[in-house]
């Protein structure tokens, strides 16, 4: 009886979150020139249109640019400031992770005025830059979080055999450490270049007509007008996030929620 | 020594340059008036102004809302994750199902809502077909479209943090506590939701904490009649230009948001635990 109900809630619940992404891309194949769904018709003209504007291509290629700077500079951050509060215990650790892990619980559109209002005051407004340095700093915490749990202890006394066998610190890093927290840094940099390629709310307060994301993008397009191109480049968006997470579960594994962890 | 330096300086001084200064930036802004004296005229505009009160009472009632619809939906599609489904493939399609939307952005997530719960949108057909209204209802614009397009949102991180707690508890208490005699009820409410409580108080507290700050869904799907507090501070930031002002809101709902989640994390905590 309770069975039945958790798993009509569950089907339920499975539909709810199939729903809306279902309907942006069937809608984004109708021959209509409005939203249809179910869509009349079937018909890719709207990506190819999508394909033919310049300002769709150009914001494809700012956030994913955008991303993947945001992502690279993040992990060279993240990573030894991972190693430093894993390895040694010193005096302000508590404070460096918190500070580090707080953009988390911080909403973004307060981080994004604060951005907006600070670069103005040092000459960092509406440029890529700008962009990258907030990206940045709300993105660091998941490489962190997923690269902390990695430093165990038992791989200290092998960096500690390395050290007595006569490596330095960096031989000691690219030989033993890296190797065994690469799938947390793997899987760190993916959560964090999604984050970065669909944020909105820190985006958008130092983005312009010409310096645009695609979510942002979308977002200024979606107040005023809906279409089938809109719905044509918010499918791409999909695609993107279906293939990186079939991607990460046949390498990572992504069985989050079973028993043998 | 010098190796702590080497590690922490560069990231300890990008977030000293990017976050923490900006932040302070925004707190000074808000204590001062545009000649740069100090005042506390901005947060008492905000304490005398009843629109603000307004609105803060709408974002904080549909941040709650949220939450709990989120957990009434999020804790049994977890437990039907961990407990119930038994076939590996349906359970690693359930948790892409769970997780596409999370690497989807907002923008796109509520787009979909305004066309589904648009006046010709599939679920007013659908209702109306069904027989159960006689005309469109109206979602766009109101508080449950905001809530529909939000719990959608934020449902997926209640059904991650619950079922990640679920699959930690060890099955032996569950089999002891049945082989004493408990009903499968008892068992369940003195073992098994106990062990998963923190589960579900980190899921929903993180869920309260982006619905109350969310910009982009009620954005959308507010069709511009109901105002949350993002917005106010967006409108200050990004047309008003009034940063000390803007400023005062910010830390308002920062510290309000802070506050809720501390007395949250109170009322969350085991009786009689370690503390």
């Amino acid at each position: 009886m309770i069975t039945v109900a958790i798993r009509l809630v569950s089907y339920a619940a499975l539909a709810y979150l199939v729903l809306p992404l279902a309907v942006i891309v069937g809608s984004s194949l109708t021959t209509t020139s409005f939203l249809a769904f179910p869509p009349q018709g079937v018909t890719l003209a709207w990506y190819g249109k999508m394909l033919g504007d310049p300002s769709y291509v150009a914001a494809f290629a700012t956030s994913t640019v955008l991303a993947a700077a945001a992502t690279i500079i993040a992990i060279l951050l993240a990573v030894p400031a991972a190693l430093a509060i894993a390895r040694h215990a010193f005096p302000g650790s508590r404070l460096l992770s918190a500070t580090l892990m707080s953009p988390l619980i911080l909403p973004h559109v307060v981080l994004g005025a604060a951005l907006l209002q600070y670069g103005s005051a040092i000459g960092l407004t509406r440029s890529f830059n700008a962009l990258l340095v907030g990206h940045v700093v709300i993105i660091m915490p998941f490489v962190l979080r997923a690269v902390l749990p990695q430093l165990t202890d038992d791989q200290r006394s092998l960096e500690e055999a390395s050290a007595d066998l006569g490596a330095g610190p960096l031989t000691t890093f690219f030989l033993v450490t890296l190797p065994q927290i690469r799938s947390g840094i793997a899987s760190g940099a993916i959560f964090a270049f999604i984050s970065s390629w669909i944020n909105v709310e820190l985006s958008i307060f130092n983005t312009t007509a010409e310096l645009t994301t695609i979510p942002v993008k979308l977002f200024n397009y979606v107040q005023y007008t809906i279409d089938p191109t809109i719905a044509a480049v918010s499918s791409i968006t999909i695609l993107v996030a279906a293939v990186t997470i079939i991607v990460l579960d046949l390498t990572i594994g992504l069985d989050v929620l079973s028993e043998r962890r | 020594m010098r190796t702590i330096a080497l590690l922490t300086g560069l990231p300890a001084l990008f977030f000293v340059a990017f976050f923490l200064a900006p932040m302070a930036v925004v707190a000074i802004a808000s204590l001062t008036n545009p000649a740069g004296e100090l005042t506390a005229a901005n947060y008492v505009r905000i304490l005398l102004d009843r629109y603000h009160w307004d609105v803060l009472w709408v974002t904080f009632r549909i941040g709650a809302l949220t939450t709990i619809a989120c957990v009434l939906i999020g804790y049994p599609l977890a437990w039907y994750l961990v407990r119930v489904v038994k076939w590996p493939l349906w359970r690693r399609a359930c948790v892409i199902l769970l997780i596409v939307p999370l690497f989807t952005s907002n923008i796109v997530r509520s787009f979909g809502w305004m066309v589904l719960l648009g006046r010709n949108g599939l679920i007013n057909d659908g209702l109306v077909a069904s027989g159960l209204i006689e005309r469109p209802m109206r979602f766009i614009g109101t508080e449950t479209g905001i809530l529909i397009g939000l719990v959608y949102i934020l449902l997926p991180f209640v059904v991650l943090a619950v079922g990640n707690a679920l699959a930690k508890v060890d099955p032996s208490l569950e089999q002891a506590s049945a082989d004493l005699g408990a009903t499968p009820a008892a068992t369940f409410w003195t073992i098994t939701f106990p062990l998963s409580l923190p589960g579900l108080m980190a899921g929903g507290i993180m869920v309260f904490m982006l619905a109350v700050s969310a910009y982009v869904t009620p954005a959308l799907l507010s069709g511009g009649r109901i105002t949350v507090f993002s917005m106010l501070i967006f409108q200050q930031y990004s047309s008003v230009f009034d940063f000390h002002y803007g400023g005062a809101l910010s830390i308002t709902m920062l510290v309000l948001t802070l506050i809720l989640v501390a007395l949250a994390g109170r009322i969350g905590e085991p009786k009689g635990g370690s503390r």
